[in-house]
């Protein structure tokens, strides 16, 4: 018996090696399965739980009316533009504060204290500064994406050690040489980590302020649903968050970590 | 060639360090009115017990660390600072993660702004005297410590410093790697004849390599030993060298008594 499972155990596992994208579709058909049974023998009423085929229907209207396109295009826009500032301003700043023991004795406090403020906290003081639109959300999202990237570069840069610094000055780097070979792809791993935990909050705090604050996205949509008393599209929401956080951290984060940490060795596999 | 066209010896006049023990409360003296004549295509080691000062002495040649008295001469130019015109091996060999073995050897001549044809005929030459040209592509995490170190050593060369500077270099590999490097070291420096500052607590090692040995502790000079030794230098030959057990003797009798 217990050769039997070894057996489709190792079959799984080369199947996946060969084909990994069925790697990542087939645990979620267990998850399906059960959803689906349970939907149809009826244990909750449909309203409070509708099946599988209920969303998958919903999602084909969506589509048809352009809706979902429209309002997923949103929120990528959103959340790539305030990543594109979290990242712009995040990363030199971290490295200023790796760099400059004053700027850290300085800076890491107040650093550490706007940290705990979490994002939507913001919120309402940003809607009557900025209101209700995208300034308020692009705010929130560089505001969640640019401490992870500020405080894990920081690390990065500290722990890259003293003697490549050396190495590279004396083999004839000036300081602003160093700055480009030594210090940024020493601190590069821990920069793409940061990305990886600032993008992973950013894209949460977004859907949690589209639900605030939106008049479109997918937060909006979910929100908007719910005040037509229709959880199917609620649904749909979650699982399109899932599905577009596993794209983004597996096909583009994930890769990038391979390439970089992992190639040098300076993380471990 | 070379960086200048000074000539490639160092003098050191009267060097001290000294510093403030924050844990302690009182001023250190690390390094203590040290004076040491190094001449173009020398070989001298430094050699003495852990906190004797050598390293310190390595790091103010190297201008990785300031010194409080006296005068460190280069070419004829004083130090401030680290440089190109002094080339240094580390001890955790310090190449860059990622960086290709090449690019890490051809780092030197990037930074004088050769170009990427020229600066890669450069590594390719020099990584051939360290016999690593089958490791070019490879990142030095791929690579065995010994291997990591033949490449530090390319790498320092391959910028054609006036003087090389090596410490502990070998102290972090195994026993037998460290006498091989030893002896490739002996060979590399007949074909190129750099000016080298050897650091070492191993006895033995400084005098396998050195044309002199100067022997210190508690950061001061004991004496300077005249190694005439014939070259090609193997351990096989020297193992039972009368010459080389009466050398390393005395080398070892003054450290330890000092």
């Amino acid at each position: 018996m217990k050769t039997f499972f070894l057996t489709i155990w190792s079959g799984y596992v080369r199947l996946t090696a060969r084909w990994p994208s069925i790697g990542s579709i087939a645990p979620f058909i267990p998850l399906i399965a059960a959803w689906w049974i349970i939907t149809e023998l009826q244990i909750f009423p449909r309203v409070f739980l509708p099946g599988p085929v209920d969303v998958v229907r919903s999602f084909g209207t969506l589509v048809y009316t352009g809706i979902l396109p429209e309002y997923l295009q949103d929120s990528m826009v959103r959340l790539v533009v305030g990543a594109f500032w979290g990242i712009v301003l995040g990363i030199p700043l971290g490295i200023f504060i790796g760099l400059s023991p004053r700027a850290h004795t300085v800076l890491w406090p107040p650093l550490l204290f706007f940290q705990a403020i979490g994002d939507i906290a913001w919120l309402p003081i940003l809607v009557i500064w900025f209101g209700y639109g995208l300034t308020t959300m692009t705010v929130i999202i560089v505001y969640t994406v640019i401490f992870p990237v500020v405080l894990n570069t920081v690390l990065g840069v500290r722990s890259t050690s003293i003697t490549l610094h050396r190495a590279a000055l004396s083999l004839g780097a000036s300081r602003a040489r160093l700055l480009w070979e030594v210090v940024l792809p020493g601190a590069l791993p821990n920069i793409i980590t940061g990305l990886r935990n600032g993008l992973g909050y950013g894209w949460r705090a977004l859907i949690a302020t589209e639900i605030i604050v939106g008049t479109s996205g997918i937060g909006f949509l979910m929100f908007d649903a719910r005040r037509g008393g229709s959880l199917v599209e609620v649904l749909l929401g979650m699982i399109i968050l899932g599905i577009l956080w596993y794209i983004v951290d597996a096909w583009i984060l994930a890769p990038l970590e391979r390439a970089t940490g992992q190639r040098w060795g300076l993380v471990t596999q | 060639m070379g960086v200048g066209d000074a000539v490639k010896n160092l003098v050191i006049r009267n060097l001290s360090k000294t510093y403030f023990d924050v844990y302690a409360g009182t001023q250190v003296t690390a390094v203590r009115d040290v004076s040491l004549n190094v001449p173009e295509s020398e070989f001298i080691s430094i050699v003495g017990p852990s906190g004797c000062g050598k390293s310190t002495i390595l790091n103010m040649i190297a201008g990785f660390i300031p010194h409080s008295s006296g005068e460190i001469l280069v070419g004829g130019k004083p130090v401030n600072g680290p440089g190109p015109d002094r080339g240094v091996v580390f001890q955790s060999f310090a190449l860059f993660p990622w960086r290709t073995v090449l690019e890490n050897v051809a780092f030197g001549p990037k930074m004088r702004g050769v170009g990427k044809v020229e600066r890669e005929k450069i590594a390719h030459e020099f990584l051939a005297l360290a016999k690593l040209s089958e490791a070019a592509g490879r990142y030095p995490n791929e690579l065995s410590g010994g291997m990591q170190q033949r490449v530090g050593v390319a790498r320092a060369l391959a910028n054609e410093p006036d003087v090389l500077l090596m410490d502990e270099p070998f102290a972090s590999v195994d026993a037998q790697t460290r006498m091989t490097l030893q002896e490739e070291l002996t060979r590399i420096w007949e074909a190129k004849r750099p000016t080298v500052i050897f650091i070492t607590h191993d006895v033995a090692e400084a005098v396998f390599l050195a044309n002199r040995v100067v022997a210190l502790s508690k950061g001061k000079v004991l004496d300077e030993i005249e190694v005439d030794l014939p070259r090609p230098r193997v351990w096989d030959d020297l193992h039972e060298n009368e010459q080389f057990k009466s050398l390393t003797a005395r080398v070892l009798q003054l450290v330890r008594s000092a």
